[in-house]
């Protein structure tokens, strides 16, 4: 049930200083969503610290504090810095290889894929939107509209991709390719999920602003998760090595 | 100690902080504390009957975990808890004035430990000090790890272990492959819950007559020679003095340290890994008994019985295969297992009794032959989309079988989890049921809640299932047919409040 939302889509980022595509430039859905996938993981690596609320239906609200780490478009570190979970870490070497560590166990485990549809600590958010995901890669983009500022593609799962979701409708910026807001729809054709972006920030370090204010929420029963970006830095030269399970048994 | 101690500051005299690297990336701190109280749910199985509704546990902990990373090279780690146990031991007027028989306590130091990265080479690691290694792919049950003996101090929480000072050392080589070696220059044995002395006990009846004794490891023949021997004595002559069980200290020598090493292999879905360990199994088992009986000057008759027996630790190596597997094909199952064939040293059981100088009963019967055995866990777990979750082993041998007179059992393990409330409310059933004697299990119901992040009230427990008395047969029992979970050295049938605070 991967969204392909992504936590990617926390820096689907408004470069909006450095934008340089027209509006004009005509462009295939494909190369819309390849574009915006390239804008989402094109640097070589990223490194934010992220508040994550989860906003229950009568307004309360609970927060975890933690790191992410990224390198390329599928390795990823999330180490845990507050609540009950703290200390632990979750390893994903790629969509088909997660680790995680568990502080409680000192014990380095494997997750199987089953896991990746549940719930990540009760949020909006599943694992596998956690772990990092390519939209090219599970979706077929159809250009359904377009606007002065946007294109709005409709994203079916290409078959053999077990998304939970029918399609998702995607706005994508024309001056930024970046994914503004994805509306997600069942097979019933009802509306269960929105994505939106906002907040553009300059963080230090950064040459350009990104969106630091992630919103997702349930439509139908008003509950919904954020992230906010606390701190980001880019391009830092992050190992490969450490994205691997020789870390997190290092860093335990 | 003081080795590790010197290792440390040389690590931060000769280690420079990481260029920009501040105070607060340097070091990280973490911990608890807890809060723990227990009640008693039965009447029958202490070592007299009663105690419904008294308290087991009343016990406080704090944990402090200190991490230090003067750069990406070098890491030290202490991680300490301070116990409190809630329960005066003051038994003489004395004791009143010391505050550590008031409010006794205790200090446990489970890692200190000082690691370095990319040490001689790029792709090597090594870890000195106080250590915890948790080896094999399944959950709980890991007949390939035996480097640190289980802490059963808490019978709710036998994932516990007893940290050892240790030398760790990993290799890198290539992304589909990892290599570790460890040694332990001593063996530490494993710490056995409170209710253990339970499995040495004599008991008497209400009138104070010898009713029961422990069963030794030996065959039926001879067990029907030695009831026959006690069924010629009157029970209300036999006064034992409190038994002694004396654990034979396994040795400081080399060829008494443990060693192990293991090659991880990645491949894809499928991880697998070869593990091999030379060292002692961690529980004890059953080595000598011998009985004085000399008769009370007093009590013309009747006879002081003196019972001393003697506990090992016996030798092993063990080849171990494990993995772990997602089956993306079948729903994205996980599919783990762990095998284990042990070779262990012999262990031959001696029981003499002595009757002023006269020896009267003299026997001997192999309590661990050293054949090869095989242990080993097989398990799936799976997540259900509306936050059900759950895990199913079978296990062949549970941690503190060896293939003794007691036997291999086997084992259903199945534990179901399902969380409400965006993950703030857990309500989690796991069992455990004897395949072999089919009549004996654990029941261990907990519900979590998350009152805010970093704040948890759980209320857990655990019920015995099982007779406390072995079956008779021909009159009595053997040293196989004790209910595995029945017994009352398992432990009391309790409930559990507990709160805790993480930073």
């Amino acid at each position: 049930m991967r969204l392909a939302l992504s936590l990617s889509l926390l820096l689907a980022l408004s470069m909006a200083g450095t934008v340089t595509t027209s509006a004009q430039e005509k462009l295939s859905a494909i190369q819309i969503l390849e574009r915006m996938d390239t804008k989402i993981n094109g640097n070589e690596d990223q490194d934010m610290d992220v508040t994550l609320t989860v906003i229950d239906t009568d307004g309360s609200e609970k927060s975890y504090d933690f790191n992410i780490k990224q390198k390329g478009n599928d390795k990823r570190l999330i180490r845990f810095n507050s609540g009950e979970l703290k200390n632990m870490s979750i390893l994903t070497m790629n969509q088909d290889q997660v680790y995680i560590y568990l502080p409680g166990y000192k014990k380095v485990r494997r997750v199987a894929s089953h896991n990746m549809s549940q719930s990540f600590v009760g949020s909006d958010f599943t694992n596998a939107d956690m772990a990092t995901a390519s939209f090219l890669e599970v979706y077929d983009p159809v250009l359904e509209k377009e606007d002065e500022a946007f294109w709005y593609l409709r994203l079916t799962p290409k078959p053999g991709k077990d998304t939970g979701y029918a399609s998702l409708l995607t706005k994508v910026g024309k001056k930024d390719f970046l994914q503004w807001q994805s509306d997600f729809f069942d097979e019933k054709g009802t509306h269960v999920k929105r994505f939106a972006a906002s907040q553009p920030k300059l963080f230090p370090g950064t040459t350009a602003e990104w969106h630091s204010h992630i919103e997702l929420s349930d439509p139908r029963t008003g509950h919904k998760t954020t992230m906010k970006v606390n701190a980001l830095k880019l391009n830092q030269g992050l190992k490969k090595s450490m994205f691997t399970t020789r870390y997190l048994q290092w860093a335990k | 100690m003081r080795s590790f101690a010197t290792a440390l500051l040389v690590a931060f005299l000769f280690t420079s902080p990481a260029r920009g690297q501040s105070l607060a990336d340097m070091i990280d701190f973490s911990g608890y504390i807890e809060s723990d109280t227990r009640m008693i749910l039965d009447n029958y199985r202490g070592l007299n009957p009663g105690g419904f509704g008294d308290l087991e546990l009343n016990r406080n902990e704090v944990n402090l975990r200190l991490g230090i990373n003067p750069n990406d090279q070098v890491r030290a780690v202490v991680d300490t808890r301070l116990r409190y146990f809630g329960f005066s031991q003051a038994e003489q007027l004395p004791d009143l004035i010391e505050r550590a028989k008031v409010d006794p306590y205790s200090i446990y130091l489970d890692e200190a430990y000082f690691a370095a990265r990319g040490v001689i080479f790029s792709n090597l690691d090594l870890r000195i000090g106080r250590l915890i290694q948790n080896w094999g792919a399944v959950d709980q049950f890991n007949p390939t790890d035996n480097l640190n003996s289980r802490d059963l101090s808490d019978p709710l929480d036998f994932t516990k272990k007893v940290p050892n000072q240790m030398v760790e050392m990993s290799l890198y080589p290539a992304e589909w492959i990892d290599l570790t070696v460890v040694w332990v220059p001593v063996f530490k044995p494993a710490q056995l819950p409170p209710s253990a002395n339970l499995a040495f006990a004599v008991e008497y009846d209400q009138a104070g007559c010898f009713k029961k004794a422990p069963i030794p490891p030996l065959s039926r023949p001879q067990m029907a020679e030695l009831v026959d021997y006690f069924g010629s004595l009157d029970p209300c002559s036999m006064h034992f003095i409190d038994p002694q069980v004396r654990v034979l200290d396994p040795g400081r020598n080399i060829a008494d340290s443990q060693a192990a090493a293991k090659a991880k292999l990645y491949l894809g879905p499928l991880d697998i890994t070869l593990s091999y360990y030379y060292g002692r199994f961690g529980f004890p088992a059953a080595y000598t008994a011998v009985a004085y009986a000399t008769p009370r000057m007093d009590e013309p008759g009747a006879q002081d019985i003196e019972y001393i027996a003697e506990v090992t630790y016996p030798r092993m190596q063990v080849a171990g295969l494990d993995f772990t597997y997602s089956a993306d094909w079948l729903f994205g199952m996980g599919f783990m297992g762990e095998i284990a064939v042990i070779f262990p040293e012999q262990v031959d059981f001696g029981l003499r009794a002595f009757r002023g100088k006269a020896l009267e009963i003299d026997m001997a019967h192999t309590n661990i032959p050293s054949d090869p055995f095989v242990k080993g866990t097989f398990g799936m777990d799976y997540s259900l989309p509306f936050g059900l979750y759950l895990n199913v082993m079978y296990v062949h041998g549970f941690f503190d079988e060896f293939n003794d007179m007691y036997g291999l059992h086997d084992y259903l393990v199945a534990a179901t989890e399902f969380k409400f409330f965006d993950d703030e409310l857990a309500f989690r059933l796991a069992g455990v049921w004897d395949i072999t004697q089919r009549e004996t299990g654990t029941f261990t119901p907990t519900v979590t809640w998350v009152i805010v992040p970093s704040v948890e009230i759980q209320a857990t427990g655990i019920y015995f299932i099982g007779d406390v008395d072995p079956p008779e047969t021909d009159g009595f029992s053997t040293y196989d047919q004790k209910w595995r979970f029945g017994q009352k050295a398992a432990g009391r049938n309790v409930a559990s409040l507990r709160g805790r605070i993480t930073w």
